[in-house]
């Protein structure tokens, strides 16, 4: 199994995604919305465990293969976030936003070979990435639901709304949180110490403390929503330097072990 | 509306305060110069922990005289206070950071930012906040307090502890030739210490990854790739495959090679020596134009030249060094209390041994696969423990917030 026949699973899960999504805005029966979302899911899930094993390492080390885990993760923290809340849009979003990392990973594939630094040979390794990854796909949401309550929606946004976003956004900082933790006590074991202040981990820390700025304004000032809102997608916009930004930023070129190729 | 203002005003006088914390972070950078972390050690950074806890407690007991420490346990001084925090740390970020064994601090010290006073003072102020809402939530105590105590608290603990700990972290490293003993190591400024502990290398072993083939531009040397395919893995079962627009076929892959120089040409052989190289008998024809060349790619070793097959004008075929895959050292290591142990240690897997942890932390690169030392890395770190418990209440308080999420403010309906 190689990347080669990724199109065949890629286009095959986007359709089931898509059935799902339909079938949730139109409220449909649950059971048919959960099918179509979890054959998806497998369909995918299946691609990611043969290259696993073909690879003979976790697919977690370029940027193609974060790529592929967050097309994977956007569907499932959609369904999941369904399954809890019922917003009948998540998953039209995850499936778009999902789509859209395919299409990048279709048509702009990048070289995958066997080697993985020996560094990354650790069993922190698939946690901490996958973690993350599964936080990044629901601060996406909390992304949009705030770009839709700020722009797209016309009416006074209403508290119930206010409310989606905080959920989403405690969940993935949950996420985060356990991501980031994950990551210190890896590095205590394969690099000496759990923080140095690589640009990655400042980035992290960035990102983490902002989510956590919108939390407690959200508690202190509730009735204020323009704010908050626009401080979440200040946040997403740090989550994004964090991830792949870094990899540009005249300041940490050079000077982090945390660069993909 | 009126609470609404009053939270306003709390908001903004915390903005100013730490305004005023920067202030005066700046005054102490100008005046004292950046902080000197190695001075803060045992037992300095124990007596300032048990002053900050005092001064928190303190503060604590008589909250209700003072309007101050009340207004420290409220959300307008969290969020301000958070806001001077992510400032200061986006400075960190967007700025280069000079290493600290280099002496200038850049304008104003903001490249040096751990040592640079103001980004202290703002973190300490942030956990000042953090203790006093740990107090208030811990008595009286409340179960239904707990993910709120673990979340705070956590942070807390593992900020302080990290902090003020870090100046009695030890971090030297020892070179190690195989077969020879060793108990002093070099700290980061190259000075020698010893070490509490002796190691004797007994052997060091290296597993790489196949060797690889792949096509460089003869005038750059950088490696040419399309799409799909950058180098060809020669891996056991591979005996053809494809570069750019070159069908390659490899006849015969010695991982243990000479080469013997014939009349006109190169041969490999094999070799099992120290200096052994990779080398291959590769046919490569263009798929285009038909053109064959063929001879042999080796990667070279710190004895032997790299060989690389010429195939036009603009690339050539060449193996680049191997990857390593996995490394480890045999040793066996004498303690000063008399304890004598045999470990393996290799990336990833330190050896845990009174209160220092060793590392495998690297090789002769030169030597590559050949390396006859092995390069450890020491780390004492005694506050560690406490960073932990600070960590692991993280973990638990995000566990507690994924559960419980969205559940309040249901029952509140």
């Amino acid at each position: 199994m190689s990347w080669d026949s990724f199109i065949y699973f890629a286009l095959s899960s986007v359709a089931f995604f898509i059935l799902g999504a339909f079938f949730a805005w139109k409220g449909r029966k649950s059971w048919i919305i959960y099918t179509s979302t979890l054959i998806g899911l497998f369909i995918l899930g299946g691609f990611i465990v043969n290259i696993w094993i073909s690879f003979e390492r976790p697919p977690l080390r370029t940027m193609g293969e974060t790529r592929l885990w967050y097309s994977f993760f956007l569907p499932l923290a959609g369904i999941i976030t369904y399954v809890r809340w019922k917003y009948k849009w998540i998953l039209c979003f995850s499936t778009l936003l999902s789509f859209v990392f395919i299409c990048v990973n279709l048509f702009k594939p990048e070289i995958h070979n066997k080697t993985l630094m020996p560094a990354l040979q650790s069993p922190w390794f698939p946690p901490h990435v996958i973690v993350y990854m599964f936080a990044y796909a629901i601060l996406g949401a909390a992304t949009v639901l705030s770009i839709y309550l700020l722009w797209i929606k016309k009416k006074e946004i209403q508290e119930k709304e206010m409310e989606m976003c905080d959920n989403l956004v405690s969940v993935g900082l949950a996420f985060m949180t356990l991501g980031m933790l994950f990551g210190a006590l890896w590095a205590k074991e394969a690099w000496g110490h759990y923080w140095t202040w690589d640009p990655k981990e400042t980035w992290a820390a960035i990102t983490w403390f902002s989510y956590l700025f919108y939390i407690h304004y959200r508690k202190g000032f509730p009735s204020n929503r323009q704010i908050p809102l626009y401080f979440l997608l200040i946040s997403f916009v740090f989550l994004q330097i964090c991830w792949w930004g870094i990899n540009y930023l005249p300041a940490a070129i050079g000077s982090s072990i945390h660069t993909y190729n | 509306m009126l609470i609404q203002a009053i939270k306003s005003r709390n908001l903004v006088f915390g903005l100013l305060f730490g305004a005023g914390i920067v202030l005066i972070g700046l005054f102490l950078q100008l005046t004292v110069g950046a902080i000197e972390w190695t001075c803060i050690t045992y037992p300095i950074n124990i007596c300032l922990v048990i002053f900050f806890l005092i001064l928190l407690v303190i503060g604590y007991i008589f909250r209700a005289r003072i309007r101050f420490v009340r207004w420290m346990g409220q959300y307008p001084a969290a969020i301000s206070a958070l806001a001077w925090v992510i400032f200061l740390t986006l400075i960190l970020g967007l700025t280069k950071q000079i290493p600290e064994d280099q002496s200038e601090n850049g304008i104003w010290g903001i490249s040096s930012m751990l040592s640079f006073w103001p980004f202290f003072l703002v973190y300490c102020w942030l956990a000042s906040i953090l203790g006093m809402v740990v107090l208030s939530h811990l008595f009286p105590f409340r179960w239904r307090h707990l993910p709120f105590i673990f979340n705070h608290l956590g942070l807390f603990v593992a900020m302080v502890s990290a902090t003020l700990g870090n100046a009695d972290v030890k971090q030297l490293t020892m070179n190690v030739h195989v077969g020879q003993s060793e108990w002093r190591g070099l700290d980061k400024d190259g000075i020698v210490h010893d070490l509490p502990l002796k190691i004797c290398l007994k052997k060091f072993s290296i597993d790489e990854y196949p060797p690889k083939l792949t096509i460089v531009s003869n005038k750059t040397g950088k490696v040419l790739f399309d799409k799909k395919s950058q180098n060809l893995s020669l891996e056991k079962s591979v005996t053809q495959g494809a570069l750019l627009q070159w069908e390659i076929q490899v006849s015969n892959v010695i991982l243990n090679a000479a080469p013997v120089e014939l009349a006109d040409s190169i041969n490999y052989i094999k070799w099992f020596s120290s200096g052994a190289t990779n080398a291959a008998y590769v046919k490569a024809t263009n798929s285009f134009t038909k053109v064959h060349k063929e001879g042999w790619v080796s990667s070279g070793s710190f004895l032997f030249p790299y060989q690389a097959l010429l195939l036009d004008s603009v690339s050539s075929i060449v193996m680049p060094g191997r990857e390593p895959k996995r490394y480890s050292s045999e040793i066996e290591l004498f303690t000063q209390s008399g304890k004598k142990v045999n470990a393996e240690i290799e990336v990833n897997k330190p050896l845990k041994i009174d209160g220092w942890k060793i590392y495998q932390y690297g090789y002769d690169e030169e030597k590559g696969r050949w390396s006859d030392s092995s390069i450890f890395q020491f780390v004492y770190d005694p506050w560690l423990p406490v960073v932990y418990a600070g960590i692991y209440m993280m973990m638990a308080g995000a566990v507690c917030m994924f559960a419980i999420s969205g559940k309040r403010k249901e029952e509140r309906k």
